[in-house]
């Protein structure tokens, strides 16, 4: 692979290298926990924290864990990460912690960081693999937040439900009957499968 | 929980179909769209990740009743449940390799991708967050599997005849339309939705 | 800070991991599959493409049997020569080769040629055609449907669709694994060792005055091509059956075909026609001398009543 520029591995995870939608890493999560636009975005962040760290510590470790062992070894990395995690939004942010439920702990399985990790993270400096997690993790955000912006505008008729700012996009009698399926799991499928025509689009163009 | 005879018929309809792991709770989505393009690969998938799923969710249970909660240490499950299996689907892959060279001519290449499924963690999380006594974790987990592999074999045979190449409108083309298909099956699920409260 | 909770859980996920990492390695040590040395080479020389022609499920399998004497070194068609010299090495005997079989089609009906009964608009495959149409969707009952379940089953891209809507069979890409002749449903595709170059082109079982309106290449039962036949090569089985060894591929079977249902795959040697059709004449030759006195006979009994009514008058 050419070398690419600090900027590059940057953004490159934003979108010709997104993960959810060119690389189709993480699907879990995107979606299930697409319902709300607070949500998706407290999702990304909580992955890109994981991200961003694990890379780190990884690429510090790198010289000294045995290729025999490598995987157990990252695994363990990540979810001791996952697991700090956890306890601060248990601690913290309470509400979105029982949103998300059992996804926290889920990182650890997240295709994504681990795939980071094994591709980029064993094999690059500290500054390049912190870039890159953080990149990954943006394009990550970026695309629970577009999947969750479509199924909650749609289905719920609310952005930004959960929190002051809460806004009620097409009126009051939309909001009482809103596309209710754009919320629930077969909504879910095909947000997901439209919003990859235009990922396919922007990858052939 | 406490549940009668028919709640545990119960929990086992509300595992496979009300409460299916792939089209109602999202667990297991990538393996769903990889290995799906075939009959056969998802059924040696399904099989695997039942035998996987319901030992891991013994051993977990085990592990986090008898030693974690009562020293206090339930904020390691994730770290302990993951390593666990991870080690559980190594040495499955040894026996399997050494007892049954057919069987692993199958299943062989399914294991190490059902370590990093998140079903196999996910059903280990779930019957503790549900507080399932040993009896009701080991039925969950084998009926959750058993609705993941009913659901990837079913979608398997979709695919095999829905053409992904020639007739669709080029812009569907590939995961688009698969997705979609995806979204339509998960809404003939829905009807089971309800059904069964647990 | 809480020290117990520091110490208790780094003991105890210690502890965990240490036994996940004994466990597996006492595992590895008795769960350890013996590799036998020879299976393993042995399956390096395959092609590993598992197609299952040799009969043993994948390559391992049979480079299993091979190592425990219960399979031939030579059975491995997709390899063909070289992997059988190479299999020979490892086990140190001498081997000899099979002569390379490729698959063949013995139908012309495509497009333009064989009658349709129906317009088959259902799942594109033949065997589900079959299953949903007994007698298939030409008027011929046997005839080819083209619906591509050989090219499916064809694990080393040797069969395609051609224009006709028949299946064309790349001799070079074929293995000779059989895998399409297992997969056709009207068993119109078979195996024949490639030296053999002429190829029956009809499988029809339809009575002989149906199939001119079935087929244009219809077999018409007429047997002109035994008939044609000097060495004898072709015998009538329901329809002309080749004899492999005494088939020289002269033409002359072909040539009096009238719809064509034979086919030579490549052009005759001038020297192997000259040769046939020479036998041919001879064998006319031979059948004529019994014209001659056929002819002396009839004229004896006139000469006598003539001769006898001579000597009454």
């Amino acid at each position: 692979m050419a070398e690419l520029t600090a900027v590059q591995d940057l953004n490159k995870g934003l979108v010709r290298e997104n993960p959810l939608f060119v690389l189709v890493l993480g699907t879990c999560p995107a979606l299930a926990l697409t319902t709300t636009v607070v949500n998706a975005l407290g999702m990304g962040l909580a992955v890109t924290f994981v991200l961003a760290m694990s890379n780190v510590a990884i690429s510090l470790l790198r010289k000294v864990i045995p290729s025999e062992v490598r995987i157990p070894a990252y695994i363990v990395v990540i979810a001791s990460f996952v697991t700090m995690v956890d306890m601060l939004m248990e601690a913290y942010f309470l509400s979105l912690y029982q949103a998300l439920g059992v996804f926290i702990p889920l990182i650890v399985v997240n295709c994504i960081i681990l795939g980071r990790a094994e591709a980029f993270a064993a094999k690059n400096g500290l500054w390049r693999s912190l870039l890159d997690g953080l990149g990954m993790g943006l394009g990550y955000m970026l695309a629970l937040g577009s999947m969750a912006l479509i199924r909650e505008v749609l289905g719920n008729g609310t952005l930004l439900s959960g929190t002051p700012l809460e806004m009620v996009v097409f009126g009051e009698g939309f909001k009482a009957n809103p596309v209710l399926v754009m919320v629930l799991p077969p909504g879910a499928f095909l947000t997901f499968g439209l919003l990859m025509v235009g990922a396919n689009r922007l990858r052939r163009s | 929980m406490e549940l009668s005879v028919a709640g545990y018929f119960q929990l086992i309809f509300w595992a496979v179909f009300v409460n299916n792991f792939i089209l109602a709770q999202f667990l297991g989505i990538c393996p769903f769209l990889g290995v799906s393009k075939k009959i056969e690969s998802s059924m040696g998938m399904g099989i695997a990740v039942v035998f996987v799923i319901t030992v891991s969710s013994v051993i977990t249970w085990l592990l986090y009743h008898l030693l974690l909660a009562p020293l206090g240490l339930s904020f390691l499950k994730t770290i302990v449940f993951i390593l666990v299996i991870a080690a559980l689907v190594q040495f499955v892959e040894m026996v399997i390799k050494k007892l049954s060279p057919g069987l692993f001519q199958a299943l062989g290449i399914y294991l190490p991708l059902i370590t990093t499924n998140c079903a196999v963690l996910g059903a280990a999380l779930l019957a503790i967050q549900k507080d399932f006594n040993f009896l009701q974790s080991l039925l969950y987990g084998f009926a959750a599997s058993v609705g993941f592999a009913l659901v990837l074999v079913v979608f398997a045979g979709i695919r095999q005849r829905m053409d992904t190449t020639t007739e669709t409108p080029a812009f569907l083309r590939g995961m688009p339309v698969t997705l979609v298909a995806a979204g339509i099956l998960s809404l003939a699920f829905l009807g089971f939705a309800g059904m069964v409260k647990m | 800070m809480d020290l117990t909770t520091i110490l208790v859980s780094a003991a105890s996920l210690g502890g965990i991991g240490a036994g996940a990492a004994g466990l597996l390695a006492i595992a590895s040590r008795f769960f350890r599959v013996e590799e036998d040395t020879k299976v393993v080479a042995i399956t390096e020389a395959l092609p590993g493409a598992n197609c299952g022609g040799c009969g043993f499920a994948g390559c391992a399998g049979y480079a299993a049997a091979v190592a425990a004497g219960k399979a031939e070194p030579n059975a491995c068609t997709p390899g063909g020569a070289e992997t059988a010299r190479k299999i020979g090495e490892i086990l140190g005997v001498a081997v000899s080769t099979k002569e390379r079989a490729v698959a063949r089609l013995h139908c012309q009906g495509g497009i333009g040629i064989a009658a349709k009964r129906i317009e088959y608009l259902g799942y594109e495959s033949c065997k589900s055609l079959t299953l949903l149409v007994p007698g298939g969707s030409k008027i011929c009952p046997q005839g080819c449907e083209g619906l591509g379940d050989c090219v499916a089953a064809c694990a080393f891209g040797a069969i395609k669709i051609g224009e006709k809507r028949l299946p064309v069979i790349d001799e070079e890409k074929c293995t000779g694994c059989g895998k399409c002749v297992a997969a056709c449903p009207k068993r119109v595709l078979h195996m024949e060792a490639q030296s053999q170059k002429l190829v029956m082109g009809c499988s029809t079982k339809l009575a002989a005055k149906l199939v001119r309106k079935a087929c244009t290449t219809g077999c018409l039962q007429c047997k002109a091509c035994i008939r044609a036949c000097p060495y004898d090569a072709l015998i009538w089985d329901g329809l002309p059956k080749r004899i492999d060894e005494k088939c020289k591929a002269c033409g002359l079977c072909v040539e009096a075909c009238k719809p064509q249902s034979l086919l030579l795959l490549r052009e005759p040697d001038p020297a192997v026609k000259e040769e046939a059709k020479r036998l041919i004449a001879e064998r006319k030759a031979a059948a004529k001398p019994a014209a001659p006195a056929a002819e002396a006979k009839p004229e004896e009994p006139e000469a006598q009543p003539a001769a006898a009514s001579g000597e009454k008058s």
